[in-house]
C-alpha cells in the first residue's frame, strides 16, 4: 500500500501526519519523515524533538531559522511564472534584425506599434510596458467617476490582446533603467534588449513636492492608481480636496461631484484654470460650480498635508476633530481644511534619468524635432507625455496618432503627411461648463 | 593563524575625520594601481587556482594589498577615492574573482566602521583595518535582503545592561576566522518577547561589529562551493552574545544603512569589472593561434572592451559622488551593479568559447571565470535582487486607508 505524497504517516504512536519546514536562510527543506541522518537526527524525527545545537546542513542556521512548508499545487507555480512572462507572438526578431523597442503601454506607445504595423507587416516590434500595458482612454479618467464606471469598462483592449492582434512581443511590468545608446540596447527590470530603432513613449510622471506627501495624497495620471482611489471612495459619500486647479484638478472635481462627493478645491490662484481660460471663462466654471457644489478656495497655498492626530502632525494639535480617519491640508496663513480623501494635481513633469543615460537632449522633455520626432541622438524617437518641442511639453491626445505615423514612417524609410507641430485644441470636460481651449501657454 | 601584523606606518592613513581630507591624486592613484598589478602578476597569479578550489585562504596576498593602500582609498581618511577602491579591486579581480571579493567585503567592513562615527572603531583600529594588519569582512546578506522585502532578519538583539545580547546565525559570511570580524545587524526584541514571535515585537535594528573570538560566537563549516573555496567562508552562530557599546556601528540601523547602500552596492562593481576584464585579457591571449575561428564567435574581445570602457566610466562618474542621496542616483548605482553582472557572464562565457577545450581543463583560468561570473550574478544583491529593487524605486507609493 503506498500513501499519497501529502498524507504519509508514521508507522505507530504519533498519528500526525510526516511535515515539512523550510530554512528561510538558503531553501533547504527538512522533512520529518526522512530526518537528516548526516546531521544527527533519525528519519522520523519531529520538528519539536530536534535539539537546538541542531545546524541546517546547507547553510548552518538554527531551527528557529526554518518556517513549516507546504509544496505548492501542481501547476501552480508555472502558471504563476506564466503571469509574469512576456506574451510570446509568431515574430521573435531574426538575427541581424532586433526590429524597434517601444518604451511605454499608454496610448501613445501602442499608437506607435499600429502605426508601424499598418507600414510594414514583417517589422520586429516588442513593446515594453511598466504596467500590463492595457489600452485605456486617458482622459476618461476624469470622467469616470459620474458616469459610474469601473476599471473594466475604461479598458478597450488587454495588452496581451492588442499585441497578439498586432503581433507585438509585449514584455508588460517592466521598467527601463537604461540605454545605452552606442550598442543599441536598452536595459529594463526584465533583461536587456537590443533595437535598430527605439521609440520613447514612457510618459510623464506626477510632480512629488515635499508637502504633499505620497502616502496621504492620490495622483490620478494612470488606470491603476484610479482603480486604487475608486476603491478607497467606495463607500459612502467623502469630503475630498483637490489640490491643484488645473485641467486635470477641474475635471476631476466636477467629476466626483457628481458622484456625490463633496468636493473642495485649492489652489494658489485666484480662479480656477487661471494658466488655461479667459477671467470670463473662469467665472462660468466658478459659477456652475456654485450650482453644483463644489467649494473653491483660491488664493491658496497649501504648506503642509498631514493626518489628523497622527504622530507626524503636531502642526494641527488644537483643530477641531483629532479622529486620526481624517487628513488636515495646512494653508498659508493658518486656514485648514479637512478632508477625508487628497487628490494632487499639480502638474506633470518627464523624469530625465532615462533619456540623459542615453545622452538625449533634454529640455523640460525630451527634446524632439516636430516633424520626424527624433531625438538628438540617432535611431531613438520619442513621442506622446514624455516629449518637448521647443522646449514646451506637450501632453494631450490629439498629436498621438499624427506623431505615430512621422516615427513610423521615418522607421521604414517611407512618406507620410508633413506633421508640423500645432498648438492642439483642448476640451476641457467639465459637465457643468465644457470649454475648448488651446493647449498651449 | 598568527596574526601578525604589518608595519602600519608603510600606508599613509591618517586619522579618521567625519570629511575626505583631500582627494587623492591622479599620480598617488597611477602608483597605488601599479603595486596592485605587480602583486596580481606575481603571488596572485601563482595563487589564484589554490584559492578557487582548494580552499586557501590568501591572507598573506590580501595584508600586502592593505599594505599597498588597496584596501583603504575609499575611506574619508585617505581622501574617499572610491574609484582608486574599484580600480583595485578590479585589477586584481582580473587574475582572481575571490580575491577581489574578498576586497570588497574588507572595503566595506571599513566603510562601516568609519562612517560609525564610533571612537572605538576609528582611529588606530581603523588605520590597522585599512592596511591590512587586522581582517574584517561583511554579514550583511541577509540584512539587506530583509530590507528589500526578500528574507526576515536573522540576528536577534536584546537590551542588556552595558550594551545587547545577539542570538542567532548567519549563513555563508566570508573573508572571516577566529580573529577577524565583520559588520552584522540583528533585529532589536524588547525584553521578555524573546521567545515570543519576533515579527510584530521587533521595533528596529541593530549594527554592530562582532568579533569572531568572542565568547558566544561559533564559526561553521559550509558545505562546498563550485568556486572561490579560499574566500574563508563559513556560517557564524551566535549564542547570546555580548555586543558592548564599543561594538555599536549604528543604532537604529535603517538610516546608518540607507545612508551607505549606494557606496556598499557601487564599491561590489570592481568585482565584476576585474571578472570581465580577465575574460577579455584571455580572449587576446589566444587570438594569434585561434583567430581564425575565433572570428566566427559572438561577443570579441574588441566589442566587450568598448562596452566594458563604457561601464567603467558610467562607474566611475557615480563613484565621484558615493554618499549622493536620492533615487534617481540609486537606481543610477543599481543599474550599474546589474550590467557589470551581466557583462561579466558574457564575458566569462566568451572566454570560455574563445579558448575552447583548453579553456575546459579543470586548471584553466577560462573555466575558472565562468564560475566566478556565476558568483558575481548571484552574490547579495544579486541580478535578481537588483531588478526588483529597481522596480520598487520606480513604482509610487499610494495612501493607504487610515
Amino acid at each position: 500500500m503506498s500513501a499519497l505524497p501529502s498524507e504519509v504517516f508514521p508507522e505507530s504512536g504519533d498519528e500526525r501526519p510526516w511535515r515539512k519546514f523550510i530554512c528561510r536562510a538558503c531553501g533547504f527543506i527538512y522533512d520529518e519523515e526522512t530526518g537528516d541522518p548526516d546531521g544527527g537526527l533519525a528519519p522520523g524525527t519531529r520538528y519539536e524533538d530536534i535539539p537546538d545545537d541542531w545546524a541546517c546542513p546547507l547553510c548552518g542556521v538554527s531551527k528557529q531559522d526554518f518556517d513549516p512548508y507546504a509544496p505548492p499545487a501542481a501547476g501552480a507555480t508555472r502558471s504563476q511564472a506564466r503571469s509574469h512572462a512576456t506574451a510570446l507572438t509568431p515574430r521573435l526578431a531574426p538575427r541581424g534584425r532586433k526590429g524597434v523597442v517601444i518604451v511605454g503601454g499608454g496610448l501613445a506607445g501602442w499608437s506607435v506599434a499600429r502605426a508601424l504595423r499598418a507600414r510594414d507587416p514583417d517589422m520586429p516590434i516588442t513593446l515594453i510596458a511598466a504596467d500590463s500595458a492595457d489600452i485605456y482612454p486617458k482622459p476618461a479618467l476624469s470622467l469616470a467617476f459620474g458616469h459610474k464606471k469601473t476599471a473594466l469598462d475604461l479598458i478597450a483592449s488587454t495588452g496581451p490582446d492588442a499585441a497578439g492582434e498586432l503581433a507585438v512581443r509585449l514584455v508588460p511590468h517592466a521598467h527601463a533603467v537604461g540605454i545605452d545608446a552606442q550598442r543599441q540596447r536598452v536595459r529594463t527590470t526584465r533583461g536587456s534588449f537590443e533595437y535598430d530603432a527605439l521609440v520613447l513613449a514612457m510618459g510623464a510622471r506626477p510632480v512629488a513636492a515635499a508637502t504633499l506627501p505620497d502616502d496621504l495624497c492620490w495622483r490620478i495620471n494612470a488606470l491603476d492608481t484610479w482603480t486604487r482611489l475608486h476603491a478607497a471612495l467606495a463607500h459612502g459619500a467623502k469630503r475630498i480636496a483637490v489640490i491643484g486647479a488645473g485641467l486635470v484638478g477641474c475635471e476631476l472635481a466636477d467629476d466626483l461631484v457628481h458622484a456625490g462627493h463633496a468636493v473642495t478645491v485649492l489652489d494658489p490662484a485666484s480662479r480656477p484654470l487661471a494658466a488655461w481660460a479667459s477671467p470670463a471663462e473662469s467665472q462660468r466654471l466658478l459659477d456652475a460650480w456654485q450650482t453644483l457644489g463644489v467649494r473653491f478656495a483660491g488664493s491658496t497655498t497649501v504648506e503642509a498635508v498631514a493626518r489628523s492626530g497622527g504622530s507626524a502632525s503636531p502642526l494641527f494639535v488644537g483643530t477641531a476633530n483629532l479622529d486620526a480617519s481624517h487628513i488636515v491640508i495646512r494653508c498659508a496663513g493658518g486656514a485648514t481644511h479637512e478632508a477625508d480623501i487628497v487628490i494632487a494635481a499639480i502638474g506633470l513633469a518627464t523624469d530625465p534619468r532615462l533619456a540623459r543615460s542615453a545622452g538625449l537632449e533634454f529640455d523640460s522633455g525630451i527634446a524632439v524635432d516636430e516633424t520626424t520626432l527624433a531625438t538628438s541622438v540617432p535611431s531613438i524617437y520619442a513621442t506622446g507625455d514624455c516629449v518637448s518641442i521647443h522646449g514646451k511639453p506637450c501632453r494631450f491626445i490629439e498629436p498621438i496618432a499624427r506623431q505615430a505615423d512621422a516615427i513610423a514612417c521615418a522607421i521604414v524609410n517611407q512618406t507620410g503627411e508633413a506633421t508640423a507641430h500645432r498648438a492642439p485644441l483642448v476640451r476641457l470636460k467639465t459637465r457643468s461648463s465644457p470649454m475648448t481651449l488651446v493647449g498651449y501657454r | 593563524m598568527p596574526d601578525s601584523a604589518p608595519a602600519v606606518s608603510s600606508y599613509r592613513a591618517s586619522a579618521a575625520t567625519s570629511t575626505p581630507t583631500s582627494a587623492r591624486d591622479d599620480a598617488d592613484r597611477a602608483a597605488l594601481i601599479d603595486r596592485v598589478r605587480s602583486i596580481a602578476a606575481g603571488p596572485l597569479a601563482r595563487d589564484a587556482e589554490r584559492i578557487d578550489r582548494q580552499g586557501h585562504y590568501p591572507r598573506d596576498i590580501l595584508e600586502s594589498l592593505g599594505r599597498a593602500g588597496a584596501l583603504g582609498a575609499h575611506l574619508d581618511c585617505n581622501g574617499r577615492d572610491f574609484v582608486g577602491a574599484i580600480r583595485a579591486m578590479t585589477e586584481a579581480g582580473r587574475v582572481c574573482g575571490s580575491t577581489a571579493f574578498m576586497m570588497w567585503c574588507h572595503d566595506v567592513c571599513g566603510l562601516y566602521m568609519e562612517q560609525s562615527g564610533n571612537p572605538a572603531l576609528i582611529g588606530a583600529r581603523l588605520v590597522a583595518h585599512a592596511c591590512g594588519a587586522t581582517m574584517g569582512g561583511t554579514g550583511m546578506s541577509n540584512p539587506m535582503k530583509t530590507f528589500a522585502g526578500i528574507e526576515t532578519m536573522l540576528l536577534r538583539a536584546t537590551r542588556v545592561a552595558g550594551g545587547y545580547r545577539v542570538s542567532g546565525t548567519l549563513p555563508w559570511v566570508s573573508h572571516i576566522a577566529k580573529n577577524h570580524y565583520l559588520g552584522a545587524v540583528a533585529t532589536v526584541v524588547e525584553g521578555d518577547d524573546v521567545e515570543g514571535e519576533v515579527e510584530g515585537a521587533a521595533s528596529r535594528d541593530l549594527m554592530f561589529l562582532l568579533e569572531c573570538n568572542a565568547p558566544g560566537v561559533e564559526l561553521k563549516h559550509c558545505p562546498t562551493f563550485s568556486a572561490m573555496e579560499g574566500t574563508s567562508t563559513w556560517s557564524v552562530r551566535l549564542t547570546d552574545c555580548l555586543i558592548d557599546h564599543d561594538h555599536v556601528i549604528a543604532d537604529p540601523a535603517q538610516p546608518f544603512i540607507g545612508r551607505i547602500r549606494a557606496s556598499f552596492i557601487l564599491l561590489q562593481t570592481g568585482m565584476g569589472l576585474g571578472v570581465a576584464q580577465g575574460s577579455i585579457d584571455s580572449m587576446w591571449q589566444v587570438e594569434d593561434q585561434l583567430g581564425h575561428v575565433n572570428q566566427f564567435l559572438d561577443d570579441r574581445p574588441d566589442a566587450l572592451q568598448a562596452e566594458l570602457d563604457d561601464l567603467t566610466a558610467r562607474i566611475e562618474t557615480l563613484a565621484s559622488t558615493p554618499y549622493q542621496s536620492g533615487n534617481a542616483y540609486l537606481i543610477d548605482v543599481l543599474d550599474a551593479r546589474v550590467h557589470a553582472s551581466e557583462l561579466a557572464l558574457r564575458a566569462a562565457q566568451s572566454a570560455l568559447l574563445h579558448h575552447g577545450a583548453r579553456g575546459y581543463l579543470m586548471s584553466a583560468a577560462p573555466q575558472r571565470r565562468v564560475r566566478e561570473s556565476h558568483f558575481v550574478a548571484i552574490v547579495t544583491p544579486a541580478v535578481k535582487h537588483l531588478r526588483k529593487e529597481m522596480t520598487r524605486l520606480l513604482t509610487p507609493a499610494l495612501p493607504v486607508a487610515a
